[in-house]
């Protein structure tokens, strides 16, 4: 059944960014798949109003303030004539808030249950408990989230954040991870087909050719931006006894931010010009050229909820040395990763077994791309996301979306309704966020309260009637049939289908080079 | 789906086989924050997430069936029914994407794990930190009611401000240059053991060296580059630098190689601090009549308002911590504090108040904290014996300041006011105490790792 969902998050294009492009690639799969998808979020620079992006999707870019690092400012009422003109516009049932540190997913949320809508939020990212600011932060995420029908984590770790954070019901947390587009991330020398043997005479790769010599030059590279906490200070401890005890190896490493200057630095101390290489900035369409030239990617982070970049490295066919944090021990079968911890001789040691097992040939890295696209896929993602809004929606039965909860009537579910029973009765709704604090449970109540206000106000004096329905993207009713026969091949035949179409696809751009 | 697929999900599901079997070593299970040595991971008694704990028949059919996975489990992997839910994301589980594993959700959550009980007596001792503060500050406004009320001669005052100050002085001198003597012959002893052991492996590692890229070792922060020899130098001068208040700051003393040659040094250095002494003495009694004039205008009640808060910074803004005599107290603390008695010298008759009572403020506010501190590191007899007489001192005064009298208000003042900082001081730790038990501390995979690097490799290249 075909939902009309509005994606609500600070971050989206022309922003780069991991959330932006989850956000779209989620969004254009769930179009594929017949639903309809807007998505809110703030002007930027030259870009306001409404946009149409590929695939028909919908941007809505509502002019707000930006206060810190495209984050808006939050005004918790100001954002809600608006976003009721849009929902009621684009006939939304479900509102899908993205990133916890996004004011415009929290309003949404708040407002979308106030108009009496089902709500989804994705967690991308990892929150202590320690400081101030996580204080602050997780307290608005227990407000936001103490009405919300389900929450979607990108990963075990970040679940266990999150349900710890907001005081969830585990039961109300899928962990749906990232995914990655493999088409954009494909090795150097790639064998052309998924069954393929070494001895294709299409494929120019053969693992003899990937075998490397004892002197060969194996390339480490490290895509990342340089903050702290992606562990550039570990990296610049390291690479130097990296070099002084492998001799032909080199990195390159790209990427920019405060710790650039002492990258430079231990470089220019160490004289290391002629073995790393420093590239600036590097666009995401740009990270593939320069993964494909390297033969281990070093990932030396500090804290990481999923760590997208380690399967685009994978992807690109490069053994992956990472250090053990966050959500990363789950992200990549062992074959594919040396683990480190977060120690700087713990990390020379992994990069040291990495290469030589690079150099003894025990690493099918030429295998990497096709065993990651089986992995991770958009259309997956897109499909579970479904699942989860069928639950929400009352479509999936009571027992079936929460299992082993008995027949819903469970201790806890009483008191926390649960989502396709959870009520948007106000009172209801009043209790749920009184029990958010002593102080700040009265607070949020009063927020709700002039909320519903506010939208009573609004039913009265800008009713319904009013406002115009938007007609649909047009080509959405042209492809309908096709794009369900496609779904339905999808979930029959699991992706054999789509992956053999893919891989004739490849079949005609190795063709197009050859030629 | 390919034959490869179905290979790797069997050899994946045999690596997972073997990694569920045993607990990760690398990863810390909740038992190590209590035990050093962790025991063998237990089975729950209880899930964390209280499912199925309503019911006791359920809890058993679980732990029933827990029981018999575990057997099979002992008996041959390839056996088992339904495959083992696992805390992974490649492959796909036959489990619906919000199962949540009772067994193994939030395994890693570690609650105040670095608690360390209070013990009353030992957090009493800590706390004396902050009564040597705040009486040394009261004592300082005793000082200055005593000067512009009883017309006490600001001269006397400062005079045995300045005598203690330099018998603080020497005293702390005599304990820097022990320290110096015992740090040099530990680096010394170090090297030599160290060269020993790792001739080979540096000898590698020396080829950037050989470039010229050698920094002189006065430019350089100590955490950048130096020598090995050398850097005992840095250390050891930085901290003779730093605290010797103002007087090291901005004085660069040449390094030095040997045990040998320190004695100069530090005569160098004792004549650069009796120097800049002078040179604040001087500047102090050029500067009185324009800090006399400064704030004249301004009304005493805004004066009094103003000290009264800055007096309150310097308390609140205070470095009680505080190790070695590494750091300076807080800057925004002195700064505070030299202000507030600046103001307050706006409102006394003549130049030689002024200069008296700036000049005593410096030594309360600069340069007492520092020696409080090394006394602490030093002898904690001495530390107890300043702590009485601090105590004493300061609320004698006030009982003086406050009732008009003479020694008997002195003496009344010092017996309540003792009495009355002990009891504080009980009540406050007794309290800290009771506190304790709301304390709650979640740490867990999520945090942010804390990397450790070695600064070896900096020191020697």
């Amino acid at each position: 059944m075909p939902y009309n969902i509005a994606m609500c998050s600070d971050c989206f294009f022309p922003q780069p960014g991991g959330v932006e492009s989850h956000i779209y690639q989620l969004s254009s799969k769930l179009i594929d798949r017949g639903h309809k998808v807007v998505i809110i979020t703030h002007a930027y620079d030259g870009r306001t109003g409404v946009r149409y992006l590929t695939n028909g999707i919908k941007v809505y870019h509502v002019p707000f303030l930006v206060i810190y690092r495209e984050t808006t400012f939050p005004t918790v009422f100001s954002f809600f004539p608006i976003f009721r003109n849009i929902i009621i516009r684009e006939q939304i049932e479900i509102v899908h808030g993205h990133a916890s540190l996004s004011s415009i997913c929290h309003e949404s949320i708040i407002h979308a249950r106030t108009m009496g809508l089902r709500t989804v939020f994705t967690d991308h990212s990892l929150f202590g408990f320690a400081d101030a600011a996580s204080i602050l932060t997780n307290k608005l995420l227990k407000f936001t989230l103490s009405d919300v029908d389900h929450v979607i984590c990108v990963s075990h770790t970040c679940k266990e954040n999150t349900v710890l954070r907001a005081s969830l019901d585990p039961l109300m947390v899928s962990v749906i991870p990232n995914a990655v587009v493999a088409e954009n991330f494909r090795p150097l020398i790639l064998p052309s087909d998924d069954t393929a043997s070494p001895t294709d005479p299409h494929s120019r790769g053969t693992p003899a050719a990937r075998r490397l010599g004892p002197n060969e030059t194996i390339t480490i590279v490290v895509v990342s931006r340089l903050f702290y906490n992606k562990g550039t200070d570990l990296l610049i401890a390291a690479i130097p006894r990296i070099l002084a005890s492998h001799p032909n190896v080199r990195f390159i490493i790209a990427g920019s931010g405060p710790k650039a200057i002492d990258l430079e630095q231990m470089i220019e101390r160490n004289v290391l010009q002629d073995r790393v290489s420093l590239l600036g900035p590097a666009r995401h369409e740009e990270v593939r050229d320069v993964m494909v030239q390297g033969h281990i990617y070093l990932h030396p982070s500090l804290t990481e909820a999923f760590g997208t970049v380690i399967v685009e490295a994978a992807s690109c066919g490069l053994y992956v040395v990472c250090t053990r944090v966050g959500g990363i021990p789950e992200v990549l079968p062992g074959h594919m990763t040396e683990f480190a911890k977060p120690e700087e001789d713990d990390i020379v040691a992994a990069t040291g077994r990495a290469i030589s097992k690079l150099r003894a040939g025990r690493i099918p890295t030429e295998l990497f791309h096709n065993q990651v696209k089986q992995f991770y896929s958009w259309t997956d993602v897109a499909q579970r996301t479904e699942r989860v809004y069928d639950g929400i929606s009352g479509v999936l039965p009571h027992d079936e979306f929460y299992p082993g909860t008995g027949a819903g009537a469970a201790g806890w579910s009483a008191t926390r309704g649960r989502a396709g029973v959870q009520s948007f009765a106000l009172i209801e709704r009043l209790k749920r966020y009184y029990g958010c604090g002593i102080w700040a449970g009265k607070l949020f109540c009063l927020c709700v309260l002039v909320d519903y206000l506010l939208f009573v106000f609004l039913e009265v004096f800008a009713p319904r009637s009013r406002i115009d329905l938007a007609r649909n993207w047009p080509k959405k009713q042209e492809e309908k049939g096709l794009d369900e026969v496609d779904a339905g091949m999808g979930v029959g035949k699991e992706s054999g289908g789509i992956g053999r179409k893919r891989s004739a696809r490849h079949r005609d751009r190795e063709k197009r080079r050859d030629v | 789906m390919s034959t490869t697929t179905v290979q790797q999900n069997a050899a994946s599901r045999q690596l997972l086989h073997n990694r569920t079997g045993a607990p990760d070593p690398s990863r810390l299970a909740p038992e190590d924050a209590f035990f050093a040595t962790s025991p063998p991971r237990r089975v729950r008694q209880h899930s964390p997430l209280g499912l199925g704990a309503s019911s006791g028949s359920s809890v058993r059919g679980m732990t029933e069936a827990r029981r018999q996975r575990e057997k099979e489990r002992g008996r041959s992997g390839s056996r088992r029914r339904k495959r083992h839910w696992n805390k992974l994301l490649w492959f796909k589980q036959p489990y619906p994407d919000n199962y949540t594993d009772e067994e193994t959700f939030l395994d890693h959550l570690q609650r105040n794990p670095r608690l360390q009980p209070y013990e009353f007596w030992s957090l009493m001792a800590d706390s004396t930190v902050i009564i040597q503060h705040i009486a040394s500050v009261i004592i300082f406004i005793c000082c200055f009611v005593a000067i512009k009320e009883f017309e006490v001669s600001p001269v006397a005052v400062v005079s045995a401000g300045s005598i203690s100050t330099v018998m603080g002085w020497i005293l702390w001198d005599y304990w820097m240059g022990r320290e110096e003597a015992a740090k040099v012959q530990a680096l010394v002893e170090k090297e030599v053991v160290e060269d020993a052991s790792s001739a080979s492996s540096t000898s590698s590692l020396k080829d950037p060296q050989g470039l010229g890229l050698l920094i002189p070792n006065g430019s350089v922060s100590p955490r950048l580059g130096h020598s090995h020899s050398a850097s005992a130098t840095s250390i050891t001068s930085n901290v003779s630098a730093s605290s010797t208040g103002q007087s090291g700051s901005g004085t660069q003393y040449p390094p030095y190689g040997d045990p040998a040659s320190s004695l100069s040094s530090r005569n160098k250095q004792r004549l650069a601090t009796a120097k800049s002494a002078l040179l604040i003495y001087c500047a102090l009694l050029g500067l009185s009549p324009i800090l006399k004039s400064l704030t004249d205008s301004t009304t005493s009640d805004s004066i009094w308002a103003m000290s009264s808060w800055l007096m309150c910074m310097n308390v609140f803004f205070f470095d009680y911590g505080g190790g070695t005599g590494a750091q300076f107290p807080a800057s925004l603390s002195t700064n505070a504090a030299v202000m507030a008695s600046a103001v307050m010298a706006s409102r006394l008759p003549s130049t030689t108040h002024v200069f008296s009572i700036t000049l005593f403020s410096i030594e309360v506010f600069g340069l007492f904290p520092v020696f409080r501190r090394q006394l602490r590191n030093s002898s904690s007899a001495g530390h107890r014996t300043l702590t009485y007489f601090l105590v004493i001192a300061a609320s004698g005064g006030m009982g003086v300041i406050i009732s008009n009298g003479g020694a008997v208000a002195a003496i009344v003042g010092a017996v309540l006011g003792s009495v009355l900082t002990f009891l504080v001081m009980g009540i406050c730790c007794w309290w800290l105490i009771g506190l304790q038990k709301y304390k709650n501390e979640m740490y867990g995979p999520w945090d942010p790792a804390r990397p450790i690097i070695r600064r070896h490799w900096d020191l020697t290249s």
